[in-house]
């Protein structure tokens, strides 16, 4: 559909494209521009430009360089080796997987070895056999981190086994909290919960601690359950002068102070 | 991990000037530069095809603008959807970029096109706010925004041609 606009609403369509359009605005005039030939085509002409406008913000070699350009690296790619996860446990060995499970996997591997090298423009890499070495390449990544996912993820079974191992040992002293228990044992405080609902996206559980003496509680770890509703959680703190435990809801990467109702607050005598 | 590592060495200038520009804080950058990519890891599926530096572009944007809404205590706002592009700068063009070049574009912008375009894009403010922070009239804010985006384009254009 076309039709006669005026050009207020061709600059509404610039402020769009610049992201700066107020969101019920914005959704409006997104909601037109589906619908507009017109407007289409001079919201993919600006978005272009508006694309490129990121490129402005890169920084050269000597902005970003050195010591600090390392260290980022570093940090990036220590992370990426350890972004692993429990639900990794579940991955299939590799020699028992179907094939047909890899197509994402090629799927993806494809689309960003393409957009390599589209983007660098290496003109000596303009072969067909070069895009499929890319391709393999990212598809060796991802075997890789498969296999250290189920390491990591086996390392981690045994951790779990250890806590649950806590959670019945002989002489551990345990506080009933509502579908759940706080246990202490060895210096250290376990707080087991189950019928957890998952939370919706940006929020997670945190549990605070109220040393003897404090007024206020202090901020412990986050967690989240596991699609059964279940979380095993080992506090970092050290159980000794801790008085009391607490678990809310709280803003992804938590909270230093609890910002709702907490789902239970636990004296630990 | 090569290949994530080729990615990373080609793009994180990119990631991390984004970053910087929008909080102006190297540690906050850092941390944003490292979610971009480790999303790019465990996400791959996101990128949909087109030029991928204009969408890692995107993602570190979006996730900036996150940060700075969350420093100004402000309601979070849903970002409005990327409407996917049927054509945009040609793919040509847009390769043979370089920060250089957009820069040096952007200089050549009169400065009462190139603020708010900053303040928008980088800055995260909306046209009512670039209006107020500015002291200009709405509708000229807008107009200006329109106007520098289209010298912009064609100043790009011409750079590589």
């Amino acid at each position: 559909m076309t039709t006669v606009h005026d050009e207020s609403r061709f600059d509404s369509i610039a402020v769009l494209a610049i992201g700066a359009l107020p969101p019920a605005e914005a959704r409006e005039l997104e909601a037109h521009i589906a619908e507009c030939d017109l407007c289409r085509r001079e919201y993919d002409e600006l978005r272009g430009a508006v694309d490129a406008l990121a490129l402005s913000a890169e920084v050269t070699p000597e902005q970003f360089g050195g010591a600090q350009c390392e260290r980022l690296r570093s940090r990036v790619m220590d992370a990426v080796r350890a972004s692993a996860t429990p639900a990794a446990a579940k991955v299939v060995p590799l020699a028992r997987r179907a094939p047909s499970q890899w197509l994402p996997y090629f799927a993806t591997a494809a689309a960003l070895a393409l957009a390599i090298y589209s983007t660098w423009n290496l003109t000596t890499l303009r072969t067909e056999n070069d895009v499929n070495q890319r391709q393999v390449a990212l598809l060796q990544a991802r075997l890789d981190a498969q296999e250290r996912a189920s390491n990591e993820a086996r390392a981690q079974l045994a951790l779990e086994e250890s806590r649950l191992a806590d959670l019945i040992a002989p002489g551990a002293a345990r506080f009933a909290v509502r579908d759940g228990v706080i246990v202490r044992t060895g210096g250290r405080i376990l707080i087991a919960l189950r019928h957890l609902p998952a939370l919706p996206k940006g929020k997670t559980y945190q549990a605070w601690t109220l040393r003897r003496g404090a007024k206020t509680v202090a901020p412990s770890i986050t967690f989240a359950p596991d699609p059964t509703g279940l979380a095993l959680v080992e506090l970092p703190e050290s159980a000794a002068n801790i008085a009391a435990v607490a678990v809310s809801v709280e803003p992804d990467g938590g909270s230093k102070q609890p910002t709702s109702k907490p789902n239970f607050v636990r004296p630990l005598s | 991990m090569t290949a994530f590592e080729a990615v990373y060495d080609g793009f994180h200038r990119l990631v991390y000037g984004i970053a910087f520009k929008m909080l102006g804080d190297a540690t906050a950058a850092e941390d944003l530069a490292q979610s971009v990519f480790l999303k790019v890891w465990s996400s791959p599926e996101a990128f949909g095809g087109g030029n991928f530096s204009a969408w890692i572009a995107r993602v570190t944007r979006n996730r900036a603008l996150d940060v700075l809404r969350s420093r100004a205590t402000r309601p979070e706002t849903e970002m409005p959807a990327d409407i996917p592009l049927d054509g945009s700068l040609d793919e040509t063009v847009f390769a043979r970029l370089d920060g250089q070049r957009v820069r040096s574009a952007l200089a050549g912008l009169p400065e009462e096109q190139r603020t708010p375009i900053e303040l928008g894009f980088f800055g995260g403010m909306t046209h009512d706010e670039i209006a107020r922070s500015s002291d200009v009239p709405l509708g000229t804010v807008k107009t200006r925004i329109r106007a520098g985006l289209k010298r912009l384009r064609i100043t790009l254009e011409g750079s590589v041609v």
